[in-house]
């Protein structure tokens, strides 16, 4: 973060963020490209690629037919082969056309070769729903991915880590997952002009609490964030990490806050039956269960496939009222 | 009514050897050739051709299009080896012969016609176009040359009037099984049959042709941008080719694909005239590398006119109209 | 192309490469051989894809590709590694599972790769290695080299989504790739008659916009003239070719026994062992005194020779340690 305290700072919308983390990821790794569908002439469906083209031509800034397999394919094979290629998977969704290429090809290729292959591919994709897209364009899968050894998976919760960690994940020699959250586009806050990296696999305490630990994912910090507010009225002061990345996960930031409120609540938005909530309450419990006062609880999206109904989808998605619900629980108030 | 057999040949390995990329044209699918048979079905049946026998080739290209048509006629699966070679076609002209066509839709190249008329010398053709090499094949709509089948079968032209005898090259090779040409016998220097195309112009050191035709690419147009032979004409052609020959000439090897080459000398070659030679050698016949000759076998080569009929499309179309057979 | 081509002599394939074409397949079908026996014996863990019969295609392929030149491979991948220049011992290493293996005994037989010698892995998946071989050729046009890729993939694979999809884009981006199709008429245990429509896969070739090409994928030097035809084609920014090699696997789909078998019948097998690439090179190989009938003997002799060794090697070689499982998970170098 050093890089960035000497640049000068404005307010950008994570959208433009993303944009911006794009451009300098080409300005300064002659390796790199971006694929995907729509990147080029259209700047992609959600905006972020705007003038890609222009500034870097056809060769780096690459529109790809709707072949998500072929797409992801070729971060694989570029990426082994010398290219830093960026890949943008449309949605999170599309995950399950290419789940070959992800899962057996790109995060297992260098274990597999015995350490011979490096493939430094980011893959962008965008998760979440609130928009009415239903059940194939809403989803919250990032569980499936960090479940794969070779794999990194990010979760960046707003403008300033979308950038710094677009930049952070294609100057890894890893593959990444940079699951961006599609409600979060026009939300805007300042963010450095210039070159700057948000490390991967460090949790970020957002808000300092003594009562309790909230851990959330992406967009969810938003809502633990305005629950914390919420809390406040009632006399709890909690304590909010957004997690960032998902694989590798920060476990120490996160016992280290549970041995100063010895509470913690889990929060994200793809349901709770096997999501990575589950996963990080057995890392607390495994880790810190001593400094444990209450059992560690989840707030998740419940077991249905994302809803299209305005009506239905606010019900379904975690929102801080039921955070403040769950903490209540929590602390058996 | 009654109508004489009509037999239908599909070469499913025409049109997608090595030729297709070193020449410029894209692979001829068996798709294609199923729907040109179903076309010359069409007609033959609207002509009043009511039996067929058909080879049952591998890739079911005939039988496909016999199962797309319905209507009142006979049709006889001829039972044909699956080697994927030339063989087949060979072995299956033999079975079809049992059959009694009165002449035969043949769907490929000169290599087709050529493995047909291999196993079955005297057969009636009718060769169409489907393959790389088409000297031998005509070009014509599949639903016209179909017609004119179905009239030929329903007695509305004479055999006598519209089947003409091709010439042939007869090829003998010491010790070995004899073999045959329709178009062109041509020796090179290669030392493979390989991918049997003739990729390499440099290597062709004879040529000899029944046929020397300027509107056609392959062997045949190296004699026919020079000195054209028609298929009329009773002798063949026969070109040494060397690096000092004095006759250059910028010939189509094969489709979109020119080549230089020197000719020392061209010679006519009767009927009942032979050319000797002794190997190495490969030879490629219409088209194609298809035998090894060993070093001091000798080779013997003759023309003449005891080929294959083929149909005269034209000509049997426009007898029949004349003839009020359509109205 | 044949076009440019000046001296006749030069056209024709030397002494050196129809040797080296035989030295190929001769490699892969005793290190086949051998491997299987192996795997009967116990002494090879897991499963073995063998290539008994297809030897001319990889070798045929593999003569117009240097070490800079990308392959993917399939499930069935020992013999193009062999014929991209692998070696025996860090092979026989590798299917034992021991750290001296090119793959240090992570991979094993379905994954066995080596990068230093161009070859992005065999791959487990079948129509796993084609996207990626796409991917090696976009990165190749990215850095404006002349070198090309290579997918290997069988008839089985041809029906995969993910094939289709990079054959497409190839395609599209007129990249530096060869489809080589082995089509060894059975995905699996699955005659193709049973899995597809088509008898040639490179019908489909139009369908991309691009050539495709039927060689007999028993006869080297028909592959070696159809791939070169390719390859070149793809080295001078031509584009793709769908290349189908017609060929058979002696041996069942995993493991070596090859008769006997409800899918199959014993005479076809024949019919394709009387086709046997090697015997038929290694016969007119003498007959165009190329190599000596004595001369093949030491070839083979020396094959044999090289495995003797590379499996005491391979029997000598230490197991990876317990402490290596997680290393190369990720690369921690940054």
């Amino acid at each position: 973060m050093s890089e960035a305290e000497n640049k000068s700072v404005r307010e950008l919308p994570y959208v433009m963020a993303i944009n911006e983390g794009i451009k300098e990821v080409l300005r300064e790794q002659k390796d790199a490209f971006i694929a995907g569908e729509d990147v080029a002439v259209a700047g992609g469906v959600y905006g972020y690629c705007t003038g890609l083209l222009d500034e870097f031509g056809e060769d780096r800034v690459v529109d790809t037919p709707i072949s998500e397999k072929g797409i992801m394919g070729l971060g694989v094979g570029a990426s082994a082969t010398g290219c830093r290629p960026i890949i943008d998977l449309m949605f999170m969704d599309f995950v399950g056309e290419c789940m070959d290429e992800i899962a057996n090809q790109m995060a297992k290729m260098r274990f597999m070769f015995g350490g011979k292959a490096t493939l430094p591919v980011t893959v962008l994709t965008m998760g979440g729903a609130g928009g009415s897209l239903a059940a194939q364009h809403s989803q919250s899968l990032e569980a499936w991915l960090a479940h794969l050894p070779g794999m990194k998976v990010v979760m960046p919760s707003d403008a300033y880590d979308a950038k710094g960690m677009i930049i952070s994940a294609s100057r890894d020699n890893n593959p990444v997952f940079v699951v961006l959250n599609k409600a979060s586009l026009a939300m805007t806050m300042e963010v450095p002009e210039g070159s700057y990296e948000v490390p991967l696999g460090e949790a970020c305490v957002r808000t300092q609490g003594k009562d309790l630990t909230i851990v959330a994912f992406g967009r969810m910090v938003h809502e633990a964030m305005a629950s914390v507010e919420k809390l406040k009225a009632i006399g709890i002061e909690a304590e909010v990490i957004d997690a960032r990345s998902v694989q590798p996960f920060d476990t120490e930031t996160v016992v280290n806050s549970i041995k100063k409120t010895h509470r913690a609540l889990v929060i994200h938005e793809a349901v709770k039956f096997g999501g990575i909530g589950g996963e990080i309450s057995a890392q607390i419990q495994e880790e810190a269960f001593d400094y444990l006062d209450a059992p560690v609880m989840r707030v998740a999206a419940p077991f249905s496939p994302v809803p299209f109904s305005p009506a239905l989808e606010k019900v379904y998605i975690p929102s801080s009222d039921s955070i403040v619900t769950k903490v209540k629980e929590t602390l058996a108030l | 009514m009654g109508s004489r057999t009509i037999g239908i040949i599909a070469n499913p390995a025409s049109g997608k050897d090595v030729r297709r990329l070193v020449a410029r044209a894209s692979v001829f699918d068996n798709r294609e050739k199923s729907a040109i048979i179903r076309r010359a079905l069409e007609g033959a049946l609207n002509t009043g051709a009511r039996n067929f026998a058909y080879l049952d080739d591998s890739h079911n290209i005939a039988g496909g299009a016999f199962g797309e048509i319905d209507g009142d006629f006979e049709s006889t699966l001829v039972p044909c080896l699956k080697t994927s070679s030339a063989l087949d076609t060979t072995r299956g002209a033999l079975s079809m012969r049992d059959q009694n066509p009165i002449a035969n839709l043949i769907l490929g190249g000169d290599g087709t016609s050529r493995a047909f008329v291999k196993g079955w010398r005297e057969a009636a053709l009718l060769p169409l176009s489907t393959g790389t090499n088409n000297v031998f094949p005509i070009l014509a709509e599949a639903t016209i040359a179909g017609a004119a089948l179905g009239v030929l079968a329903c007695g509305g032209v004479s055999e006598k009037e519209v089947l003409h005898r091709a010439k042939i090259i007869d090829i003998q090779i010491e010790g070995e099984a004899e073999d045959i040409a329709l178009i062109d016998a041509v020796v090179t220097k290669d030392q493979f049959i390989g991918s049997r195309a003739l990729l390499n112009a440099d290597v062709i050191e004879r040529i000899f042709l029944t046929r020397a035709e300027p509107t056609s690419v392959g062997m045949t147009s190296v004699g026919g941008l020079v000195q054209p032979l028609s298929q009329d004409e009773d002798f063949g052609m026969y070109l040494i080719l060397d690096n000092n020959g004095k006759i250059k000439v910028r010939a189509p090897i094969a489709p979109g694909l020119y080549e230089n080459l020197r000719i020392k000398s061209i010679e006519r070659v009767g009927f009942n005239e032979s050319i000797e030679m002794i190997g190495p050698c490969i030879l490629a016949l219409d088209g194609e590398r298809e035998r090894e000759v060993q070093a001091g076998q000798a080779v013997k080569m003759s023309i003449g006119r005891e080929g294959p009929s083929v149909l005269d499309v034209r000509k049997t179309m426009e007898l029949a109209a004349n003839r009020g057979f359509f109205t | 192309m044949v076009a440019k081509k000046k001296n006749a002599k030069s056209n024709l394939p030397s002494q050196k490469v129809l040797q080296e074409l035989h030295m190929k397949m001769v490699r892969i079908r005793r290190f086949e051989e051998r491997a299987g026996k192996m795997m009967e014996d116990g002494k090879i863990p897991g499963a073995l894809h063998l290539y008994v019969g297809q030897e001319a295609v990889a070798s045929g392929v593999m003569q117009h590709l240097s070490n800079k030149d990308w392959i993917t491979s399939t499930h069935r991948g020992h013999g193009h590694l062999v014929a991209k220049g692998g070696e025996f011992k860090p092979m026989f290493a590798e299917l034992f599972g021991r750290s001296t293996g090119y793959c240090r005994g992570k991979g094993g037989s379905m994954h066995i790769s080596n990068m230093d010698l161009g070859m992005l892995g065999a791959n487990g998946i079948v129509g796993g290695g084609p996207p990626i071989a796409m991917g090696a050729a976009f990165s190749n046009r990215f850095k404006k080299n002349k070198n090309v890729a290579v997918a290997f993939f069988g008839d089985g694979a041809s029906n995969e989504g993910s094939v289709h999809e990079a054959i497409n884009m190839a395609s599209l981006y007129k990249l530096p790739c060869v489809f080589v199709c082995e089509n060894n008429g059975y995905g699996e245990y699955t005659a193709q008659s049973r899995h597809q429509a088509i008898v040639d896969v490179a019908d489909r070739a139009s369908g991309y916009g691009m050539p495709g090409v039927v060689c007999d994928g028993m006869d080297v030097m028909a592959v070696y003239e159809a791939a070169g035809e390719a390859i070149e084609r793809a080295r001078k920014g031509s584009g793709p070719t769908l290349l189908e090699c017609k060929t058979y696997r002696y041996y069942d789909h995993v493991g070596v026994r090859g008769m006997g078998l409800t899918y199959r019948t014993d005479e076809e097998v024949e019919e394709w062992k009387n086709k046997d690439a090697i015997e038929g090179f290694e016969k007119r190989l003498i007959q165009l005194g190329v190599m000596t009938k004595k001369k093949i003997e030491n070839v083979h002799a020396s094959v044999g020779k090289d495995i003797d060794e590379a499996i005491i090697f391979a029997n000598e070689s230490p197991y990876p340690m317990p402490e290596d499982l997680l290393d190369n998970v990720y690369n921690e170098e940054t």
